[in-house]
């Protein structure tokens, strides 16, 4: 099968353990594994559970713990469907690739941890759709579940290439009937675009659950160079004719200062946000948002 | 042994050198292009630094040692070979006793030699033939370097001088001792003299001319035997002095004129050389120039009253025997205490004498060449894998 190309065998393996969560839970219809907002006749109380960090507070059943002191989560039988949205963003700058590896670049990391959460999605019988963001306008697979929807995106993944810039407003707007409030969005990014964050940010406020994942290579991260570079920006015509290890430490300064700030603004938004470098397992941003208590410790 | 340069300004080529160093350097301020999208976080205001590193740094280096050693080239170095290092020298000119010229120098640690070509060391035997002392002495003298102390052992009676006293620039101790240096055996004036006469047929009537004027100068003093015979006849081994009457000259007698005859020739084929008979209104009659260690006197026309008429003049003879023996010789033998060598100022200081000095040039361009091969060889070998 395709995706086998695209997620190592490591990393399939090492998927095997976790589980696509939304803080809140969606309204779709149908039988999921993901807490409803719906409830009604049918809803159907299953157990109490103890609380644990990272349940929503409005979960907690506030009689029980008026009685016994203690948080408990009610858990009911009947769970809708989450709906998950990969937003990959396909500009030129994500052809950008460290030089000891580079068949590697954001965009192949970017694909493998798409496919990862598709892999994810089949499993538990979410839906999830796929939207590219790159030169020739969006591409656009609207949500469904099922193999044979995995089997199109995958497609549509290994097509994809990138090139160009962040496209205009009014090739977004399509997207914004497609993906429904409430519905989790992964934005794989490396958000040097300030449109790139901003659209974010806007789906954040407009009550989707919203992922972001910074990718980074890790000559961003470390600044190897010396000696004299012209370097030149992948998507506009600008460059720089600096003395490499002269200007690092002041990059690296500059370049911390505003990973802190888009992490800042998107915490304050209630977006969940991690930072990818290309060094690191394509499946680490995923166990930072889905994994256990200790996966998250190790990030 | 020491090192001097002759044209020193050939060493401004040198500013040359700073060709192959801007070549490499230009290269340097090439920049790696890297694509790098967190481009806006770099900061401006740091530019590349033009560092002062050189590409290839071993052909640099063939390079700038190439074009120092063909400005060296240019310089003309030469080595300044003593053959001795010791600080003093004794001369002893041939003809001296070696116990007095022993008993009379006391100079400790001294290089003994002896006053002939080359300066042997006084161990080989004593130089028998004649030399030519002044001209040595000289050669000594800009030979040997300034600071080297020279004395000088003389036998009273000293020959192979030329008519000036040596005048030379070291300070020198002129020793004396008894003796007589070898000197040339002149033949005595007194002794006759044979004038071959080799004639062609044509030429037989001058034949009588000549014979008048041998009889002539019998009757001034002045002996010679006639020895007149046509071309083809041989000369007799102690023959000094020949007449040639005809052709041109044969090989044979040219030879014979190289080893230290004396000829006179007609029919004026030669134009060059000096005058040495001229008549009353001044035209020159004979030429004489050296062949070899002899002479060779041309007369203007045959030797013939029509061409030539000073034939019937009385004073033929005596020009006949001034052509046969040329000018006197300036006089070689002088008491040793009169011809002690005044001191004359040192020539140019720096100026290295040329006949001291041994040019360096082959073996500078025998490295240049070697550089040469070696600055491609290195310059495109690693070009292939680039």
């Amino acid at each position: 099968m395709a995706a086998v190309a695209l997620i190592p065998v490591d990393v399939r393996a090492r998927l095997a353990n976790l589980r696509l969560r939304a803080r809140r839970g969606g309204g779709g219809d149908g039988l999921g594994q993901h807490q409803s907002r719906s409830r009604g006749a049918g809803l159907e109380f299953a157990q109490y559970r103890a609380y644990e960090p990272g349940d929503e507070p409005r979960r907690i059943d506030w009689k029980l713990y008026a009685r016994s002191d203690r948080y408990f989560v009610r858990e009911s039988e009947r769970d809708s469907p989450l709906t998950l949205w990969l937003v990959i963003d396909a500009s030129a700058s994500m052809g950008q690739a460290d030089g000891v590896r580079p068949s590697w670049r954001k965009l192949d990391a970017a694909k493998a941890i798409a496919a990862c959460a598709i892999e994810l999605a089949v499993r538990q019988g979410d839906r999830f759709g796929l939207v590219a963001l790159g030169t020739g306008g969006s591409s656009l697979i609207a949500a469904h579940a099922g193999p044979r929807h995995r089997g199109r995106c995958v497609l549509e993944l290994e097509r994809l290439e990138c090139g160009g810039t962040w496209p205009a407003e009014a090739v977004l707007r399509p997207m914004w009937e497609r993906v429904l409030p409430s519905s989790l969005v992964l934005v794989l990014s490396d958000f040097f675009d300030e449109s790139a964050a901003e659209l974010a940010l806007r789906f954040a406020a407009a009550r989707r659950e919203v992922l972001t994942v910074q990718m980074l290579s890790a000559e961003e991260r470390d600044f190897p160079f010396a000696g004299g570079h012209r370097f030149v920006d992948p998507e506009s015509a600008s460059e720089r004719r600096v003395e490499a290890a002269a200007v690092r430490a002041d990059y690296l300064e500059r370049f911390a200062a505003a990973r802190a700030r888009l992490a800042r603004r998107f915490a304050a938004s209630g977006v969940r946000h991690t930072e990818y470098f290309l060094d690191d397992v394509p499946d680490l941003p995923l166990r930072q948002f889905f994994g256990t208590a200790a996966d998250r410790g190790r990030a | 042994m020491s090192f001097a340069l002759l044209a020193p300004l050939g060493l401004a080529a040198l500013v040359a050198l700073a060709l192959p160093l801007l070549i490499h350097l230009v290269r340097r301020i090439e920049l790696r292009t890297t694509p790098f999208a967190a481009l806006r976080w770099i900061s401006e205001r740091i530019r590349p630094r033009r560092r002062l590193r050189f590409e290839r740094p071993w052909l640099l280096l063939l390079r700038l040692a190439l074009l120092s050693l063909l400005a060296l080239l240019l310089a003309r170095p030469v080595i300044n070979e003593s053959t001795s290092m010791k600080p003093a020298w004794v001369v002893v000119a041939p003809g001296s006793a070696l116990a007095d010229a022993r008993a009379a120098v006391s100079i400790a640690n001294a290089d003994w030699r002896w006053l002939a070509p080359g300066f042997p060391a006084i161990e080989t035997p004593a130089p028998d033939e004649p030399v030519p002392a002044a001209s040595l002495l000289r050669e000594l003298d800009a030979e040997l370097p300034q600071a080297t102390k020279l004395a000088i052992v003389v036998p009273e009676e000293l020959s192979g001088l030329d008519g000036e006293r040596p005048a030379l620039s070291h300070e020198l101790q002129w020793h004396v001792v008894p003796g007589r240096m070898p000197d040339e055996k002149l033949a005595s004036s007194r002794d006759a003299r044979v004038l071959a006469v080799r004639y062609a047929p044509s030429s037989e009537p001058s034949i009588r001319y000549l014979r008048a004027a041998v009889v002539a100068l019998a009757a001034q003093g002045d002996e010679y035997v006639l020895d007149a015979q046509a071309q083809q006849a041989a000369l007799d081994g102690a023959t000094r002095q020949l007449v040639w009457l005809g052709a041109e000259l044969p090989p044979p007698i040219r030879r014979w004129i190289e080893a230290g005859g004396t000829a006179i020739v007609d029919h004026g084929a030669q134009r060059d050389g000096a005058p040495v008979w001229r008549d009353a209104d001044g035209k020159v009659l004979a030429r004489a120039r050296p062949l070899g260690r002899g002479r060779l006197v041309s007369l203007a026309n045959a030797l013939a009253p029509e061409t030539l008429p000073a034939l019937l003049e009385p004073d033929f003879p005596r020009h006949l025997h001034d052509l046969l023996q040329g000018e006197p010789r300036a006089p070689t033998r002088a008491p040793a205490r009169a011809m002690q060598p005044a001191h004359a100022s040192s020539g140019t200081p720096g100026i290295v004498r040329p006949s001291a000095a041994k040019p360096l040039d082959p073996w500078l361009a025998l490295l240049i060449a070697a550089l040469v091969l070696a600055e491609r060889m290195v310059a495109t070998r690693s070009r292939e894998p680039a």
